[in-house]
């Protein structure tokens, strides 16, 4: 017997693009619900315009940042400014449990597919809108992508060095995990409601709200406290050494934390007891942390002439906390970890070929979760859509196609 | 029960979970208790890691004064237990017996050689989930190995995206390797009892640390896996012109003028220039501008900071992000945490709440709802738990007398 997917059953209508959205409904896909992309070529999806392609040639079937946010799901293909349009996407929704989008507020109602509207086609519907800032307040209408989100949350300011501009992850971070996982989780669960009752919802989603939601006992800090949090590098509260360490070779670093006095003699053990580690003035955490700066000016003098990947070995073997500072060659071609749990899937692609998706970073037991397909062409399921969810003929079809709704 | 009425219901109500308390495993904990779950927090007899994370009210460490565990754990009920213990063993099987999801975050085979891994909870109760968050995963070459927030950065590949080209790698601030883990679990927890709901069938679930941060690297994965190229660490740079990091006169901005796929807030931002009568502007009227291939070229970068920083150092950063906004541009302040108190969004939607402290009687303010659900509305369920603060009352609702549990208190069990 095969497994079954958790969201077997479900049905997404899919007006999202980009970045968050397109990763929270990614989830929903690859635990198995339809999700269903409505693409446009009169209005791409400007991920399909964004590097990296394969084999570096642009177009909008080859790029790697669309497909990995894309996999498991369908993509038709409507002209959303057509007359006829809104008339198809209607029965979509007829045939859908949830509909998403991740437009600033307005877009949808433009669509004649706000809230109310789709509540009249059908009640139980469970309507996900991802803004930047929410529905509703003085700023709903703003916009942005996960680096805006980054730094109006406070986020951007927070991650980096004293001192220096604001470095931020070098990512849209918010775009990556905080928001999909909160809006994927906000999802099932009405989902669950809807079960049990029968009714639906809209879940008003402000990008910034979740990132914010992580930054609690920093904004207690002020809150309570008083005291305003900046950005420190690696700096932890209380422990040291704690940081990343140049290795030898090209850019190399690990990291190293250590955790309490027991770990420290460890480390001194593992680097050969160095005479200046057996100083008094390391001794204890608050001295170590007191003084970290140049704690990790001197640890750097012994990592330096060290290989990353020994180095973690060894202090693994003997119980501190390290981890290679991992690009992304070492991710996929060396990491032993990675490839035990099978995270990186291969998947055959119409005009990309096999090329690598992303897995869940969850194992089930029971259940199957995981990648079903690699990502849609523009509007590759268009014709199987229309056939056999929306029960459409031939005749229609053509006649559709003919008055350029399909585009 | 006339008070509660006309409150609507949490979608997650009815569901019980047991979260044996853990850096790992607190903030699913979180999300399930203020959608509507019953989360009991098993925490040791003398309190979990968790109560000993700074800040502290005052900088006072103490049980009741982290403001990470007070922030982490509210809407939880909190027992003692200990897991180690045959006695405290049984007590957690009678628990997770009437529980829908267990949630733990210890190394891999300590749930197990406790009696309290998932065969033992499966025998008794088939249905059950039990989500196991760890730093590597259950199995593998490093399923054994110390974790650390910055160690899963690290391993994870996010860690060497992030800082400058110039300094050592700057991971994401604020543990957000513990949390991604967390919110990871919690969706994978929400699947599986969804797939319970539907089919009766339990559930085991492993979740990686480092893997939920190798979700994080934006494209850098596809560069490597296409184009063979590995991406680097770039803060102080723009990434296209005019999409970078400006200092302004009181602080920085993040904009947005051109970059991801089609440049299209490029007109916007030159129409802005000229509106500004910034010297120099006409050297950004190329037709050159519109596309990405120059937009990411050095000489395009440089021309642009030329011409936009001296101007832009002269403007604070509310004028901006307001007015560029205005003009439909992604523009962004890159605000202090100070600054969230101060927005009149986040004000708007009232984001904020204040939850009670009872053990110094204070008020703490605190983020609120991450979303805003219509039908089942987010909902704080209180206070984070003191130290066994619901011990008599989930200990009574599986039959313990109050004599048991002194008794299972003077050995230690509790």
């Amino acid at each position: 017997m095969s497994k079954r997917k958790p969201l077997e059953g479900v049905r997404v209508t899919d007006f999202t693009w980009i970045g968050a959205g397109s990763y929270t409904t990614k989830i929903l896909a690859d635990a198995g619900a339809d999700v269903i992309k409505i693409e446009s070529s009169a209005r791409i999806d400007s991920l399909r315009l964004g590097a990296p392609y394969k084999d570096g040639i642009k177009g909008v079937n080859r790029s790697g940042y669309f497909a990995d946010r894309n996999s498991s799901k369908r993509s038709i293909t409507i002209d959303m400014k057509h007359p006829e349009a809104l008339r198809l996407v209607q029965r979509l929704i007829d045939k859908s449990d949830v509909i998403a989008n991740n437009f600033t507020p307005g877009v949808m109602d433009r669509f004649g597919l706000g809230y109310e509207a789709v509540r009249k086609m059908k009640p139980d519907i469970i309507y996900l809108s991802m803004s930047m800032q929410g529905a509703t307040g003085p700023q709903s209408s703003y916009l942005g992508y996960g680096s805006s989100m980054a730094s109006v949350t406070g986020f951007q300011q927070l991650t980096g060095m004293p001192g220096r501009e604001p470095a931020g992850t070098g990512t849209n971070y918010p775009d990556h995990v905080p928001n999909p996982c909160h809006a994927a989780f906000a999802v099932i669960a009405a989902l669950r409601h809807r079960r049990r009752t029968g009714e639906g919802q809209r879940i008003d989603f402000a990008q910034t709200e979740p990132m914010v939601t992580l930054l609690g006992p920093t904004i207690l800090d002020l809150t309570v406290n008083g005291h305003l949090q900046e950005a420190r590098g690696n700096d932890h509260d209380r422990a040291a050494p704690y940081g990343a360490f140049r290795c030898r070779g090209n850019d190399r670093w690990i990291a190293i934390c250590v955790m309490n006095d027991a770990q420290w003699s460890k480390l001194c053990r593992v680097l050969g007891h160095p005479a200046w580690m057996a100083e008094s003035c390391w001794m204890t955490e608050a001295q170590r942390h007191a003084d970290r700066v140049a704690l990790s000016e001197r640890l750097q003098q012994e990592t330096v002439h060290r290989g990353a990947e020994d180095l973690m070995q060894a202090l693994q073997a003997a119980g501190v906390p390290a981890g290679v500072v991992e690009n992304t060659e070492d991710l996929i071609k060396r990491d032993p970890q990675l490839a035990h749990r099978g995270h990186w899937v291969p998947l055959d692609h119409a005009e990309m070929g096999p090329t690598l998706y992303n897995s869940p970073p969850y194992r089930f037991t029971n259940a199957s979760v995981g990648l079903t397909r690699s990502a849609p062409l523009l509007g590759e399921h268009t014709g199987e859509v229309c056939r056999e969810l929306l029960g459409m003929g031939q005749e229609e079809m053509n006649r559709l196609v003919a008055a350029g709704v399909f585009r | 029960m006339t008070a509660l009425q006309g409150i609507k219901p949490g979608a997650l109500e009815g569901i019980r979970v047991i979260e044996v308390a853990s850096l790992y495993t607190q903030y699913s904990g979180k999300m399930l208790a203020e959608l509507g779950a019953e989360v009991i927090l098993v925490e040791p007899p003398r309190g979990s890691v968790n109560r000993a994370v700074p800040p502290f009210i005052d900088q006072q460490p103490g049980l009741d004064n982290s403001l990470a565990y007070n922030y982490f754990n509210t809407s939880k009920q909190g027992i003692t237990l200990d897991l180690s213990n045959p006695k405290g063993r049984d007590l957690f099987l009678r628990l997770a017996g009437k529980a829908d999801l267990v949630l733990e975050g210890e190394k891999p085979g300590v749930m197990k050689g406790w009696g309290c891994g998932y065969e033992a909870l499966s025998r008794i109760h088939p249905a059950i989930v039990m989500t196991s968050i760890t730093g590597f995963g259950q199995t593998g070459p490093w399923a054994h190995y110390e974790a650390e927030d910055l160690v899963a950065l690290a391993t994870g590949g996010f860690l060497y995206l992030g800082g400058f080209p110039d300094a050592p790698p700057v991971g994401a601030y604020g543990n957000q390797a513990y949390l991604g883990a967390a919110m990871y679990g919690a969706v994978a927890s929400l699947l599986a009892l969804t797939n319970g709901e539907a089919t009766g069938q339990g559930e085991y679930i492993d979740v990686s640390m480092q893997e939920s941060m190798v979700m994080a690297l934006e494209n850098a994965v596809q560069f490597y896996d296409l184009e063979g190229k590995i991406k680097k660490r770039h803060a102080g740079e723009q990434r296209w012109a005019g999409t970078a990091v400006f200092e302004c006169k009181d602080g920085y901005i993040y904009m947005m003028a051109s970059g991801i796929g089609a440049n299209k807030f490029w007109p916007l931002t030159l129409q802005w220039l000229i509106d500004e009568k910034m010297p120099g502007v006409e050297r950004l009227m190329g037709e050159e501008w519109h596309r990405e291939e120059y937009v990411i070229t050095s000489e395009a970068k440089q021309i642009f900071a030329e011409i936009f920083s001296p101007w832009v150092k002269t403007q604070n950063k509310r004028y901006l992000f307001e007015e560029g906004q205005r003009r439909h541009i992604p523009m962004a302040a890159i605000n202090s945490v100070a600054d969230l108190l101060s927005s009149p969004q986040l004000a708007y939607r009232n984001f904020f709440i204040d939850m009670p402290h009872p053990a110094t009687g204070r008020t703490l303010r605190m983020p609120g709802p991450p979303y805003q659900l219509s039908g089942t509305p987010w909902r704080s369920q209180g206070p984070a738990p003191r130290l066994g603060q619901h011990n008599a009352g989930i200990y009574g609702g599986i039959g313990i007398t109050a004599d048991e549990l002194a008794t299972l208190a003077d050995e230690g069990v509790v």
